[in-house]
Order: structure tokens, then sequence, then C-alpha cells
């Protein structure tokens, strides 16, 4: 590194300005979606367990397959969203985006806003009951072309998106996007 | 996109009048460069023009193979009633598919103007799509072996925003497409007289162009003799399969003198097995040298101002251009082989183009280190940092851990399920073997650590890494994307960290990734690069407007809502 630069020029990324999280009720929001999920594995597994009830050589008694099924989706559906939601944190910096996910892989990004090609509000049938949207931003990158914050307050994404845009359209540098 | 819908159901006579109908019902938006009086130019291709009449030949005689297989019993049993199927499948193709041909090829036209490349196709469903010619990034023009035998040549358009290919002119005569491009270049220059200026563009290239690369057919040779792919031997292999090996050693037991190889290679399960290896192998050289000579045949790469132009190819001549300026990364590639004579390739990435490339394209297939070198350094300036850093060595374990376990997943079902009948080695199951690879794989690991290093320039991040595919990626500052770091949960417990700055149109495997470096060190690396581009494009800002950017005013910069809400 160069020894010239002074330590404000490298100063850590993510020591900024306070990283925010997300709104509280995306917990629900996840909860209600991955119950979902599990309970289209749970039927499968519940189906078999009964079409075996009366057979003599089952390998397992009664209701072990599906009850261990069953609370492992329990489990599974209580504890993901509040850890996933514990790992989430984002700011929006005068020049980046700056944001830090992953329960498993801890992801961190800084999206540069001069890198952002649009920016898009979206939020599904679940999200509009909890009055959420989704921040999808587009950049030309390959593996990261659509970064996602989840679970904003509609009318705070959508003021995030406009000042994005804002910063995008009051460009100086006149030069091709990509 | 404008689509007009005049009369698509009825092809009737005015269907030879269509394209100029449709001029004038929907392309009043496309014609406003031609309302313009400096544009009574002779270069503007104005009126919409057809592709080359011997087209139709060329697509006739591409569907021939569709009618031969719908006309096969016939032709094997030519006396016989049951072919009435395919007799009407006969009937029909000739009904049907020679006037769609026809009259895809009456309804296609396209035209030129100062503006905007305007192409309309379509019978039943019209398209009209137009190019503004701005937005053109490359012209380029292939030519595969029928095509140069008729004198044809097919353009194809392509711009920044899609990825494909987003026009295609399928075919025009040869001076037809070399004028296109000119044309077109010379709009892009800003001038509208294009006739003087494609001729003034003709000698300025003279003047101007620059012959950077120039393969002679010995060296094409030998570059592609150093490459050996695996996929021409499944390509033989399958071919193979539709050969029964019986008739085969019955064809060459009655050439008579390979009698005596035959009985050799059959005596023992072994000496079989070396010979179909030894004649793979040869095969996949062979056809790699094939494959690459056909594709790099007379490899041309001249320097015309801010673009790389390049041609190449044997039974296919492509043309094709790159503005330097859209280079994204470099990217220079070697395998064991090459490197230990000092042979490199040199392939660009670039956004927009090509995806049969995956967005990589070739500039030199083949040439020396200094050599290489340069040329990189003609396409774009960087300071080769004296010295690469190591990740960190814990990544050896890492990896190893990691393809045991796969090994593991794999032979485990296998030794389970082994039947005690089958090959029992040294009074084992023949899986439990497999173990044999673990010290392999600790090779293999070592070997990847010691090829994986980077290095962070001022005007850029340089990354080497693969062992059989040994890459070099030169990113260079101003364009950088997106930063990352990962930790997955088993790099945490080491203190690992993958450091990525992603870039526009990279590969989706096989890209700049660094893996496995000290969490401290990722994070400071990964801080570094993204105040380098912030300083760049800082200055760059203040140096356009005469001032610092206004938008970091305290006031002006994007904030959270409740960050206004509290401040």
């Amino acid at each position: 590194m160069d020894a010239a630069a002074s330590d404000a020029e490298f100063a850590d990324v993510a020591a900024g300005e306070p990283i925010r999280s997300l709104d509280p009720s995306i917990r629900t929001i996840w909860l209600i979606k991955m119950a979902g999920m599990s309970v289209l594995l749970f039927l499968p597994v519940l189906f078999y367990d009964l079409t075996h009830l009366f057979s003599p050589d089952s390998w397992l008694p009664f209701g072990v397959l599906s009850g261990t099924v069953l609370v492992l989706a329990t489990l599974y559906c209580l504890a993901w969203p509040r850890l996933r939601y514990r790992s989430w944190g984002f700011a929006l910096r005068p020049e980046e985006i700056y944001m830090e996910h992953g329960v498993l892989q801890h992801v961190r990004t800084v999206v540069p806003l001069r890198r952002i090609q649009h920016v898009d509000v979206s939020q599904d049938l679940i999200e509009r009951e909890f009055a959420l949207g989704r921040l999808v931003v587009h950049t030309a990158g390959s593996r990261s072309s659509d970064v996602v914050i989840p679970g904003l307050p509609l009318p705070e994404a959508e003021k995030i998106r406009d000042k994005i845009k804002r910063f995008i359209l009051e460009d100086p540098l006149i030069e091709e996007p990509v | 996109m404008p689509s007009s819908s005049s009369s698509p159901t009825e092809p009737d006579p005015s269907v030879h009048d269509a394209p100029s109908a449709d001029d004038n019902t929907n392309g009043a938006s496309s014609t406003e460069g031609a309302a313009t009086p400096s544009a009574t130019t002779l270069g503007a291709i104005h009126e919409p023009q057809r592709l080359h009449p011997l087209t139709l030949l060329l697509r006739v005689g591409a569907s021939l193979p569709a009618l031969l297989v719908i006309m096969f019993p016939l032709l094997r049993n030519p006396g016989s009633t049951e072919n009435v199927t395919s007799l009407v499948l006969g009937v029909m193709y000739g009904v049907f598919a020679l006037p769609a041909i026809l009259l895809q090829y009456w309804r296609f036209s396209y035209r030129i103007t100062p503006k905007q490349i305007v192409i309309q196709s379509g019978v039943l469903n019209r398209k009209n799509r137009s190019i503004p010619i701005e937005r053109v990034q490359n012209i380029q023009i292939e030519r595969n072996l029928v095509a140069r035998m008729l004198g044809l040549a097919k353009v194809k358009i392509e711009t920044a925003g899609s990825s494909s290919t987003e026009g295609s002119l399928e075919y025009v005569h040869q001076d037809e497409a070399r004028k296109i491009r000119q044309v077109v270049r010379s709009f892009q220059r800003g001038s509208t007289d294009a006739e003087t200026a494609a001729e003034a563009t003709e000698e300025e290239e003279a003047a101007e162009v620059e012959t950077l690369l120039d393969m002679p057919l010995r060296r094409v040779l030998l570059s592609g003799a150093f490459r050996f792919s695996l996929l021409y031997l499944a390509v033989i292999f399958s071919v193979l399969e539709l050969f029964n090996p019986e008739t085969l050693m019955q064809r060459f037991s009655r050439a008579g003198r390979l009698e005596w190889l035959a009985t050799l290679v059959l005596s023992h399960p072994a000496i079989a097995i070396l010979a179909t290896v030894l004649v793979a192998v040869f095969f996949g050289w062979i056809s790699g040298i094939a494959v690459h000579v056909a594709r790099y045949y007379n490899f041309q790469l001249w320097l015309d101002g801010d673009k790389l132009r390049k041609r190449h190819g044997l039974f296919t001549v492509t043309e094709g251009t790159i503005p330097l300026g859209k280079v994204q990364t470099l990217i220079l590639r070697t395998n064991p082989f090459m490197r230990a004579f000092g042979w490199y390739e040199l392939k660009v990435q670039t956004v927009g183009i090509n995806v049969e490339e995956q967005g990589h394209r070739v500039i030199a297939p083949f040439a020396g280190a200094e050599r290489i070198l340069e040329l990189a350094r003609r396409v774009r300036p960087f300071d080769l940092p004296e010295s690469f850093a190591n990740v960190s060595r814990l990544t050896i374990r890492r990896r190893f851990v990691r393809y045991t376990a796969v090994l593991t997943a794999a032979l485990a079902p296998a030794i389970y399920f082994w039947p005690p009948d089958w090959v029992q080695l040294g009074g084992t199951a023949l899986p439990w073997w497999g173990f044999g690879l673990v010290p392999f794989i600790l090779g293999w690991a070592l070997l990847q650590y010691l090829n994986h290093k980077y290095a962070a320039g001022e005007d850029g991040f340089y990354i080497r890494r693969g062992v059989l595919s040994h890459h070099l990626w030169i990113v260079p500052t101003e364009k950088f994307h997106v930063f990352h770091t990962t930790a997955s949960i088993f790099q945490r417990r080491l203190g690992l960290k993958t450091l990525f700055v992603d870039t526009a149109g990279a590969a989706t495997f096989a890209y700049p990734e660094v893996i496995d470096v000290p969490a401290d060190e990722a994070d400071a690396q990964f801080s570094a690069l993204y105040r380098r581009f912030q300083t760049l494009y800082r200055n760059r800002v203040e140096a356009a407007t005469g001032a610092p950017d206004t938008r970091l005013d305290p006031d002006e910069r994007p904030r959270l809502p409740t960050d206004d809400a509290s401040g």
C-alpha cells in the first residue's frame, strides 16, 4: 500500500456512517415464505408416512419421519429469519451503497453509485401487505448485476431510488456507461 | 418498437412495393435524417435494400437436409405405396417452405440513414428495427466458405446495450458489406457527406492503421500444437460410437498388414487400454490443431486510431473491430506446455459483443512473453507490479480438506454398494483404491496455492490463478464495478476471506477472484481498491467541471430519509 497516502484515505470502508438494519417486519415476511416452502416439503413426507401406516415391513415406526421433518422445519422457520435479519446491514453513503449480509456466507458489498445503471423498487404480494419494498440495483457487473436490499418501508425505498436516480442523472462526467 | 400490420396475411402483388409503403406509413420517425437538407448524400442508403439474390439459393440449400430427411423413405423404397406421408410432407415443403423463404427474402429490407440503421423484416409479423448509428459498436463481417465462393458476406451489427447481435444482414455482396461498414463509420465520425467521407476514411485508414500482429501459417500451426482439448476428443468418440467395432476390425484385417497390431492390442486388456489412450491423445492433438488453424488461419490485428481491428479464419473469415475504450479487462492466458516454452495468449473482456466468446475476445492467440506484454500495453497501458503477494497458506489445507471430502462423498456409496463378487483388488473392494488419489489432491492444492497471486497496483488490480489454464487478469481501476468480500463458514474459522472486484461482462466462471486472503488483509485491500477508484473519479469530475463534485456537498448528497429527519 502507498505509504504516502493518509490513513483517512484508506480508512476502512465499513467504518463509516452508522449501518442501518432492515425493517423488523421483514422477519415475518421471511417466516411466511419459509413456512410455505416447508409445508411443500412436509406434505410429501406426510403422504409417505400415511401410505406406509399399515405396511408390515416399514423401516421406521409411524410418525418418526414426518415428525422429524416437522420439528426441523419449524426450527428453521423460527431461527433462520432472525439470523438473516441480524446479518443484514446497509448504508447509503455519498458515493456508494455499502451492504453486508449472509448467515453462512458473510458477504460485504460496495456498489459505487456511479456504476448503477438503473434502480427499481419492487414488491410482491406478501410485502405489499406489510408495506415494504425491495430496492433492486442494476449494474453492468456480471456476478452482481442485480443487488437487492429487501425489506425497506416503501416510501423510504422510493426516496432512496429517487436520490440515486438524481445522482446518476447529474453526473458531470460525459462518458459512456460501461 | 414500431411495427406495421400492413396486409400481413395476404401476400398479394403489393408485397413487392411493401417496403416503400412501410416507409410512408410508419417510417416517419426513421426518415428524420432524410428530412434535413444535408442528408441528401450519396453515401447514405436511403432506398430500402434487399439482400443479395443469391441468399435465396443459400437458404434453399440450407433447408435441403430437412427435405432429404422427409423424403428418405421414398428414396430408399421408391415403388412402395407406404410412402404417402413422406410424399405429402414433401409436397407441403414445396408449397409452404419454398414460398416462405421467398416471402422472407421479399419482405426483408434495410437502409442506412445518417441517424440510424433501419431493418424491416417478417412476413406475418412485421418487425421494424432501428439501431441508432451512435450506438453501433461493431460491424462484424463474416464470410463462410460458401459465401466466399459466391462473393457474399454476412454483416452483423452489434451495439453496446445488448449482449447479442442487434441486427444481422445475411447475406449481402461483399463490396456492399464493406460499404456499409465504411458508411456507418463515417456517420459515426459526424460527417454527413458520406461518399467523400468514405474515401477520406479509406485514405486515413491507410495512413493510420498499424499492424500489431500478423501470424504466418507456421505460427498458427505451432499455436495449435500447444492446445490440447478433451472436447474434440469427446466429439470424436461420440462419432466413433456410430460405428460397430467389429466391422472396423474386419475392415482393418482385410487390409492385411495391420493384423499383427490388432492381435497385439487385443492380447492383454492393459495394452488395449494404453493403445486406446494413445490413439485418443493423438486424435485429440490433431483435431485441436485442425480446429485452431481453421479458426485463426491468417490472423491479423491492426490498431486503427482508437479501435482494434482483426481478421482471421480459414473457411469462415471473421472481421471485427474492438474499440479500445470498451476493453474492460486484459487476460493473459497460458497452459503449462505453453508456459514452459514462453508462449502466451492475450484476450480482452468487452461488453455487449459476441456472446459465443463469452464477452472475451482473442487479441493474440499465440505470442512470446515480451511480445504479448507489448501488445497488451498498446491495448491499454499498465505497470505490471514487480512482486505479487501470495494468498494465505491455509488455502492449501482448505482446498485439501474440501477435495478430499468430495472424493469421499463420491466413493462412499460405491464402497457401500460394491457387490462382493465384483473386482476385489488386494482383498478390498475396488473403490477403496480411489483413496490412492489423496496424495495427488495434496499436490494439486499445493499447485493451486503456488499459482494464485495478486497485486494491487496504482493503476489496477492484478490477479494470477489457475494450474492447467493459467490466467493473469489485469483489471484497470477505472473499470472497477462492484466490490465484494465473502467469507464462508469454513473460511471464517480460519480467518480467511475471498476478495472480488466485479467488472462489466466478466465470465460466469474463471473470474478474477482472490480466494483465501487473510481477513484483515482482504479488508484493507477492499478499502484501498475502492478508495483508489473513488479518488480516480473524483479527480476526473474535478478535471471535467473545474470544481469538486457538487453532489458530494453535505446538503446535496444522497442520504437516507431518516438521516434527513434527524439532521
